[in-house]
């Protein structure tokens, strides 16, 4: 891009478009090199146009309505007007922005313009304004006014422009989202089936935006969320050129994290499998590639496309890593890895692979290079969460430390950022494979690399991966480029270096001597760093005082640095503040007179607020040993003439108790007002929150660390309250048992800073709640009992015909006594295709000790089915412990046909009778021994009655006979032993044993009495308590009804 | 998530492009920002020193220079860089194609035209279109409209 053309050739899209007073403007501007003369130019301008704005105006109410042909000449000159303004508010540097809000209202007139390029012009202004808070406040009812308009307008274009500037506006001012009607007006065009693409993917971004300002767009109204939702992935079904996909992955990741996951999870294989063509079908020599080919850049599969579905899928899938976290709320609603059917799972895993083909694919052209790492890294840092084996993490580990060595510096930055990650989330594998063999190519990037970003990244890699055995090295080597290193200039990430020294010499220093010897090497560098790091000094004070075995040591250190005098600011304020404290400590190698002297020496060259302190410190001396009191009183008696208020009260202050004290004869008052220190009980490390340029990758990352830093850093102060078991001081330290050294050093894991999800996932009240919320919410479509009902007797059979387009069929297999495996087979009944079509099964409870829990083994086998022809699912269900009828798991299946959108929701028949066994046959005689016990055993435990229940829909047949062999044969199919008996001929005795993986088996008998009023009385008995028998007895009622 | 703000300067720093999608956290004025972040970039040694810089708490800088304009993206700090230098060089690329063989003189006099390739490609902090025909056509046709 040089400057080799002209003005007059530089309007290379000369169309007609151009506004030649503006350009002029700009080329006297360029002309006048002297900046004076341009503020010149630029004031005269301003003037002129105030003048023919105003001119306008009057011009306009004078001749009210008379000027309609002048419009199109005034609306030229408004926009040239405008644009000029614009120029000089962007060239400015937005600092003559007061200059030109006076054309404010032009620009509302523009917006409201029906010529485009006006329109355009104001819209393009107000997005810029709209970063200025004052502006938004000054004209926001207008523009929103017009943005209605526009947004509703039969113009496509006019519409586009309304879009955009939602798009851009939207997060930068709550006001557009607070308005309701803006807000339906966005999400008219995004579900309207007759809006034009370009226009769908303006309203998907407007709409987000909108989203991003305010979540209760969705968060407050259940209804309109269920809803919304459901058109928003409808979008997702553009599988021809994937445009509309790539401006919905965002919506929808957005909603995912902040809102409500458990939409989307049925995305996954639909999502991976996008996946797949984009990296694996597209980039295949063998032809037949079914992506579009347009999609490719620099002869790479698109990575915008790419990076967009990875993290999505990184916020809908849940690792065991992560799993093991505490964070509950978190994990129901995301798919658990191993809950990825294998077909999905093989995908993404060739995924990984082959985009590690492609990164290590040589080539020439840069931008097919960075192509190439856009999808290496992303993948890679996905992988972690697909296999979290040792082996996978080695190789990740591996892959990463080798592009260390690349002759690409930014493939160097993100390597080591991956390795971040890596490490946080996968915890020690990492550490160790890291570690083991690269800890030296580390150490000498750390040396060699002369930029900041990558010296940064470096430093947060060791930060991440010390611990109680490479603590020292690590910090060594830490300390060493702080003071060696001639590269850097930049004072923030000394300063940032030293904070995280101290930090982890803190937390996984096991030696006392060793821990005090750092942190005053980092405090004596103060000199070096000259940024304020006053929380190091500080925190080293709180140590110290609540640690009485560091206090001579640190002490005597001090002593030697003060003589030594190479004390920076730092050393003499801890100098002044603990010695002056715990002076009596050290008498034996420095005398109280020698110690005020270094004092005073230090006194005169050192700030303020140094200097305040060590005038306590004197009055302490004092304390100490009283013969020193002229040498103070004189020094207190110099200091009252200082100009600094805080030392001229501190010196009289000071002065006068000493004068008290002398009068008095006694030291009391001194005593009195200089008693030891309390411990300090800071919770945490107040360094801590200096981390903030850590990032840490996923929320979980923190996991391995979090445990091993808390135990860890416990070693030092845990030691010493062994050594010091006799202490006073310590058991004022230690107030609170075994956990008391936490009062000091509680380390909180390295902070992730607005983490990938945790912060997100805060808002929410309770994740299981939510799932439970959707259970209860879904209404369940027209005529479902008829196939829950069956679904209970026979182990295959139609599920649902509630749609005419679509029938779906059901087989139950049992797999072992207590899991059952359903296939679902989708039908389509019309001529047509059916499209999008996603399916999820949706359990009542997903944690928190569930009654069954729900594995995916193949999802609908593609998203879209030929006329009359079908695709199946698979999942299974394990049942752990009984549960009701009215908690048995939903399938919620959506699709779309010939332009209309359905919900089929639908309730499975699986119930406690689901894993009924037979025990063999039972003859009456055993089943009425067997009652008995049952009745001496538990009482009226573990027995429901329900009566008078009718026969479903043969309630007016009040033939006996047939409704007990009807019933006969429903609970044959069900599974019961039927008792083989002629004695009662109304009454039915049923078995069987109920299977359930966590709470064991139990066995149950049931009682079935027709009445002569066709109405039927059950009784059950079970051999536990709780709610199993009214469980099977419902069971059964729903299975006799339909 | 996503871009917070794009950006364009020439090396003597005087602001070709501003967009914000975002308004930050602390109150840093806007031009207090721009012009930290022009002294940040131009003192950057473009060979030795990669492009991405951890600007603030919330804020990540991807940027390049072509020529004499450095393009500047701040993306959020939670954001995973990698994809964002394609988003920047597609920018060039299309500002190339449209106005045939860019240079610095086209967004200068033409800075409003280039505000109409950027709406077209990047919305909400995200990418809109990444095709480069669809692009052209759609941009040829909203250039001519009056």
């Amino acid at each position: 891009m040089e400057r080799r053309k002209t003005f007059t050739e530089s309007n290379a899209s000369n169309t007609g478009s151009n506004i030649k007073g503006l350009q002029l403007f700009i080329a006297d501007l360029r002309a006048s090199q002297q900046s004076e003369e341009q503020m010149k130019r630029i004031h005269s301008e301003i003037v002129k146009i105030k003048q023919h704005f105003n001119a306008s105006n009057s011009k306009k109410k004078s001749t009210n309505g008379r000027l309609l042909k002048n419009d199109k000449y005034d609306g030229y000159q408004r926009k040239k007007y405008v644009a000029k303004l614009t120029y000089i508010y962007i060239t400015s540097n937005t600092t003559m922005l007061n200059d030109i809000l006076f054309g404010l209202d032009e620009v509302i007139e523009l917006i409201k313009s029906n010529t485009f390029s006006e329109k355009f012009m104001g819209y393009m202004t107000i997005e810029l304004l709209y970063r200025h808070k004052t502006v938004v406040d000054k004209i926001n009812d207008a523009v929103v006014t017009q943005l209605i308009k526009d947004i509703s307008s039969s113009n496509d274009d006019f519409t586009a422009l309304g879009l955009n500037f939602v798009g851009v506006t939207g997060s930068l001012t709550k006001e557009l989202a607070l308005n309701s009607d803006l807000v339906s007006e966005v999400f008219q065009i995004l579900r309207s089936p007759t809006s034009a693409l370009h226009l769908k993917k303006k309203s998907t971004l407007a709409f987000l935006t909108l989203l991003k300002s305010e979540n209760s767009i969705l968060a407050d109204d259940i209804k309109r969320k269920q809803l919304w939702i459901q058109r928003i992935l409808s979008l997702l079904d553009d599988t021809d050129n994937y445009r509309l996909t790539l401006t919905t992955l965002p919506l929808v990741e957005y909603i995912a994290k902040n809102i409500d996951p458990s939409y989307f999870t049925r995305l996954v294989p639909q999502l991976s499998d996008i996946l797949y063509r984009c990296i694996v079908a597209s980039t295949s020599t063998t032809g037949r590639t079914s992506f579009p080919d347009e999609y490719n850049f620099a002869n790479m599969p698109n990575p915008w496309l790419i990076t967009k579905i990875v993290s999505l899928l990184n916020v809908l899938i849940i690792s065991p890593s992560e799993t093991e976290d505490t964070n509950a709320l978190f994990e129901s609603s995301l798919i658990h890895t191993d809950n990825i059917d294998s077909e999905t799972l093989g995908k993404l895993r060739v995924c990984v692979m082959e985009a590690i083909n492609l990164g290590t694919r040589r080539t020439a052209d840069p931008m097919e290079k960075i192509v190439q790492n856009t999808i290496l890294f992303s993948l890679i840092n996905f992988a972690s969460k697909l296999d979290p084996s040792h082996e996978a993490i080695v190789n990740s580990a591996t892959a990463l430390c080798d592009l260390l060595n690349s002759t690409d510096i930014n493939v160097r930055y993100l390597a080591l950022d991956s390795l971040i990650r890596l490490c946080t989330f996968s915890g020690k594998t990492a550490f160790d494979s890291i570690r083991g063999k690269n800890l030296e190519l580390i150490f000498h990037i750390l040396s060699s690399e002369r930029d900041s970003s990558i010296i940064r990244k470096v430093v947060d890699l060791l930060y991440t991966f010390t611990d109680v055995d490479n603590v020292k090295t690590i910090v060594e080597q830490l300390l060493n480029f702080i003071l060696t290193s001639r590269h850097l200039s930049d004072s923030h990430i000394k300063s940032d270096i030293a904070i995280k020294v101290a930090i982890l010499t803190e937390n996984y220093s096991t030696d006392p001597s060793w821990y005090v010897t750092i942190s005053l090497k980092i405090l004596s560098l103060g000199v070096n760093t000259s940024v304020k790091d006053e929380e190091i000094w500080i925190r080293l004070c709180q140590i110290v005082v609540n640690n009485p075995q560091l206090q001579t040591l640190t002490c005597q250190k001090l002593l030697e640095y003060l003589q030594s005098n190479q004390t920076s600011e730092y050393i003499v304020k801890v100098a002044a503040f603990l010695i002056g404290e715990h002076a009596n400590l050290i008498l034996d190698i420095a005398s109280v007179p020698d110690l005020f002297n270094m004092f005073t020496e230090k006194y005169f060259k050192v700030q303020n607020s140094t200097k305040s302190m060590i005038l306590t410190t004197m009055v302490q001396l004092y304390k100490t040993q009283s013969d020193i009191g002229s040498a103070v009183i004189k020094f207190y008696q110099l200091e009252l003439n200082s100009l600094d208020i805080e030392l001229q009260t501190r010196s009289y202050e000071y002065l006068k108790l000493i004068q008290v004290s002398k009068m008095s004869q006694n030291m009391k008052i001194l005593d009195v007002l200089f008693q030891p220190l309390p411990p300090f009980n800071a919770k945490s490390n107040p360094l801590l929150k200096r981390l903030g340029s850590l990032p840490v990758g996923a929320f979980s990352s923190t996991t391995a660390l979090t445990t091993s830093r808390s135990k860890s850093s416990s070693t030092i102060l845990n030691n010493m309250k062994n050594d010091n078991s006799d202490n006073s001081m310590n058991a004022i330290t230690t107030e609170g048992g075994s956990q008391g050294s936490d009062t000091i050093s509680a380390p909180r894991p390295p902070p992730a800073r607005k983490m990938r999800s945790s912060s997100t996932f805060n808002d929410m009240i309770n994740k299981d709640s939510m799932v439970e919320s959707k259970y209860s919410d879904l209404r369940m479509s027209n005529g479902w009992r008829e196939g829950y009902s069956r679904m209970l007797q026979f182990k295959q059979g139609v599920l649902s015909t509630a749609s005419p387009l679509l029938k779906i069929l059901y087989r139950v297999t049992k797999i072992d006594p207590t899991s059952i495996e359903i296939t679902l087979t989708f039908i389509n009944q019309t001529e047509w295709e059916i499209s999008s079509l996603t399916s999820e099964i949706i359990a009542s409870r997903t944690n928190n000790n569930p009654e069954y829990f729900l594995q995916n083994v193949q999802p609908p086998e593609s998203p879209s089915i030929k006329a009359h022809s079908k695709i199946e699912q698979k999942f299974q269900i394990v049942i752990r412990k009984p549960f009701s009828s009215d908690e048995s798991p939903i399938v919620s299946v959506y699709f779309k046909c010939g332009g209309s959108m359905n919900t089929l929701n639908l309730k499975l028949g699986v119930g406690v009778t689901s894993t009924l066994a037979s025990n063999g046959a039972v003859t009456l005689a055993q089943f009425i021994k067997r009652w008995k016990t049952l009745s001496d055993a538990m009482g009226k435990e573990g027995e429901y009655q329900s009566q008078n229940i009718s026969f479903g829909q043969s309630t007016n047949d009040n033939d006996v006979g047939s409704n007990v062999s009807k019933l006969t044969n429903v609970v044959l199919r069900m599974g019961f032993d039927v008792v083989d008996q002629t004695t009662l001929s109304q009454t039915i005795f049923l078995a069987g044993i109920v299977h359930t993986k966590s709470d064991g088996n139990f066995g149950c008998l049931l009682k079935l009495a027709c009445l002569d009023n066709g109405k039927l009385n059950i009784t059950c008995k079970t051999t536990t308590g709780g709610t199993l028998a009214q469980n099977i007895v419902e069971s059964i009622v729903y299975a006799i009804k339909k | 998530m996503g871009v917070r703000f794009i950006l364009c300067f020439n090396k003597q720093g005087v602001v070709r492009l501003v967009r914000w999608f975002a308004v930050n956290d602390n109150s840093t004025e806007p031009q207090e920002e721009i012009s930290q972040i022009y002294r940040l970039i131009s003192s950057r040694d473009h060979k030795h020193q990669c492009n991405f810089f951890e600007f603030s708490d919330d804020t990540k800088l991807v940027y390049k220079r072509y020529a004499g304009l450095y393009f500047v993206m701040g993306i959020d700090i939670t954001d995973e860089e990698p994809i964002y230098p394609s988003h920047i060089h597609l920018f060039v690329e299309v500002l190339d194609a449209f106005f045939g063989n860019v240079c610095e003189l086209d967004i200068v006099f033409n800075f409003y035209k280039v505000y109409m390739v950027m709406d077209e490609m990047f919305l909400g902090g995200e990418i809109q279109e990444v095709s480069k025909d669809v692009l052209l056509e759609r941009l040829s046709f909203t250039d001519r409209l009056e």
